[in-house]
């Protein structure tokens, strides 16, 4: 068995296909990384601003300046500290950007001309503790992995379609008839496409989250993502957990991800007799939920959430509901991917088994 | 070892490619003959239990092979008419992984792959990619791996095609040694093949056996309607076209001699010769494809 896997695992990686989706993959990580750590701005409300490294610089050193739990004392400072110098021309104030941390404070205590909107943190925050830092960096992180997993998905499909449907030009003679082929052979397939998927699922976590690292260091792992820059979608998330946590979900949710599609492709592999065919439908299949005309109010939004696209496109599926204390809905994932994994498993086995050659 | 077919039928649609077919199958080699179409690839995968009956069963010792499983496959070795492989595998890493599928152990699977490699001729390509294989290299790998677990049971799908004249000895020698004490039952378009080395033939036409028997046996069907005659070479072309005409070898004297197959004497200097199989093939199915 353990050779048979061994063969399957190589059958994968030695496709052209896989190998170039791969590298393209590795390539977008660090291209989208490296474009935003290009792309950050900071301002610390005085003489210093700057991109890139500098930006990067000046937001740590404004951040390390009110780091720990957030208090009125300290929004009142911030208020005095970031209030804008120059007339707005009418913008609300929300949206103006000079650093991540006085974004987030005007997001929450500002009124549209800079100042304090008269609201405390327990009238924001309720009894919650928040613990504020620099944690624009790894919110950035967990931006781009959003649109890389999502891509990781395409390309754990593109690896999972040939698995059988690949078989079915002319080596399923070969293996159906063999002692094993029937057996042995199909689990080993299905062992080999979870373990390639995981495989892939951990080196492209582990080079994000390392990527990340290195340019960002680990500060702002315990910080709050509820006083979060107002351009991130996870700071909608209405929970207070902190950046640390909302990674591992995300990792978490990247494994669920992977996992249901590969029960997926798994099953039309072994339907479609043409590879390419059991691609697009996959591909189809996972994308479908965009279509879906489904709103937050809706009472479908917690089924839809659960679907694999919304492991990946986490926030929606974080923001449903606190189960308790630091466990959130998005759990059911874990379910959830079982479930499609065990769906695949059996159908994709069954249906090779029983394939007739033509 | 016995092997039998009982009143096996396969249809596709309304097509029946193989009809109500029963046959019993000793140790020996069996080639079977037919046109294209006439069921003979069909007939290989009900065998392999690579196609699902449409009615009837195949049955090994008294045992359904559907029921044996594994221990069915385990005695088969398959080389398909048009057999797949993994383009960036090397010929030896094909065979170690049918290898792996056929339940070898890696030190047998290494042993055997070797062993066939060199008896396909192929050991000098061993580590070479299979896309950088002739269509008749392929061919011997795919002879090479249907070998690997010894079977009892051998079935080869126009094994012969694409090979050259010395690998079809090469070929022919192989199973001849391979053979005994067990089923081998191949098909082929090259009559001559099965002329050297099957002791049974299976004549198939329309998904039903007409023919089995030893190859003097069921030649001496058509004995009294295989002539030789000699006709002038510029008239050869039409007496060829107007008769069964199994050969046609023109000598230096500018003559041609025609070998026709028919129930009466072709013309006055006809003379009576000794059928072989190719006359019969081609008195069965002279322009024959149901396909």
């Amino acid at each position: 068995m353990k050779k048979l896997i061994q063969f399957e695992l190589r059958k994968i990686f030695s496709k052209r296909l896989t190998q170039v989706t791969l590298i393209a993959l590795l390539l977008l990580s660090f291209l989208l990384g490296f474009s935003a750590y290009q792309n950050m701005y900071a301002f610390d409300g005085k003489n210093r601003e700057g991109t890139g490294r500098t930006a990067v610089e000046i937001d740590k050193s404004v951040a390390e300046k009110y780091e720990g739990i957030l208090t009125d004392e300290k929004v009142q400072q911030m208020i005095a500290e970031f209030k804008p110098t120059q007339d707005l021309h009418g913008m609300n104030a929300v949206y103006l950007y000079q650093n991540s941390l006085q974004s987030a404070l005007f997001r929450k205590f500002s009124d549209m001309n800079g100042n304090w909107n008269g609201l405390s943190v327990s009238d924001v925050f309720g009894n919650e503790e928040i613990k504020i830092g620099y944690t624009h960096g790894w919110l950035k992180t967990s931006e781009n992995m959003v649109r890389i997993f999502i891509v990781l998905s395409l390309v754990v499909a593109i690896m999972t379609a040939p698995v059988f449907s690949g078989e079915y030009g002319g080596v399923d003679n070969i293996i159906l008839t063999s002692k094993y082929g029937k057996t042995k052979c199909a689990t080993a397939k299905i062992i080999g496409s979870i373990l390639a998927a995981l495989i892939v699922t951990i080196v492209v976590s582990a080079i994000n989250l390392i990527y990340a690292f290195i340019l960002y260091g680990n500060g702002g792992l315990d910080c709050s993502i509820l006083f979060a820059p107002a351009d991130f979608v996870e700071g909608y998330i209405p929970f207070n957990i902190t950046c640390g946590t909302l990674l591992k979900y995300q990792i978490l949710l990247a494994f669920t991800n992977t996992i249901s599609i590969t029960g997926i492709t798994l099953v039309l592999s072994a339907v479609c007799k043409n590879q390419m065919v059991a691609l697009v439908a996959s591909a189809a299949i996972y994308l479908f939920p965009i279509m879906l005309p489904v709103t937050e109010t809706s009472p479908l939004f917690k089924i839809i959430t659960l679907l694999p696209l919304y492991h990946a496109q986490f926030v929606s599926l974080m923001s449903v509901e606190q189960i308790s204390g630091n466990v959130l809905y998005a759990l059911m994932a874990v379910p959830v991917a079982l479930i499609l994994m065990g769906i695949g498993v059996f159908i994709s086995r069954r249906i090779f088994a029983k394939h007739q050659v033509s | 070892m016995e092997l039998k077919t009982i009143e096996l039928t396969k249809k596709f649609g309304s097509k029946t490619a193989v009809n109500h077919l029963n046959i019993t199958l000793t140790n020996g080699v069996y080639g079977l003959l037919g046109a294209n179409g006439a069921g003979k690839t069909t007939f290989m995968r009900l065998l392999c239990n690579i196609q699902t009956p449409t009615s009837g069963k195949i049955v090994l010792n008294g045992k359904n092979i559907v029921g044996l499983n594994e221990k069915y496959r385990d005695l088969l070795g398959y080389l398909p008419q048009h057999f797949g492989y993994y383009p960036d595998f090397s010929a030896l890493d094909f065979l170690l992984y049918v290898s792996a599928l056929k339940g070898l152990s890696e030190k047998r699977a290494k042993k055997k792959s070797k062993e066939l490699l060199e008896a396909v001729g192929l050991s000098a390509e061993s580590r070479h990619k299979i896309k950088t294989f002739s269509g008749g290299m392929k061919q011997r790998l795919g002879i090479a791996q249907a070998m690997l677990n010894d079977p009892h049971i051998l079935i080869l799908d126009e094994p012969t095609a694409g090979l050259d004249p010395k690998e079809r000895v090469r070929f022919r020698n192989l199973i001849s040694a391979f053979a005994k004490n067990r089923i081998v039952i191949l098909s082929t378009h090259i009559v001559s093949d099965v002329e050297f080395i099957a002791e049974e033939i299976i004549m198939m036409k329309s998904g039903q056996i007409i023919h089995f028997g030893e190859p003097q046996e069921i030649t001496s069907e058509i004995n009294g309607q295989v002539w030789e005659c000699i006709v002038p070479a510029a008239h050869a072309e039409r007496y060829a076209a107007s008769f069964n005409t199994s050969n046609l070898r023109n000598t230096d004297r500018g003559e041609t001699i025609l070998r026709i197959i028919s129930d009466r004497p072709p013309m006055e200097n006809a003379v009576k010769v000794q059928p072989n199989l190719e006359d019969l093939y081609l008195f069965y199915f002279k322009g024959d494809t149901e396909e």
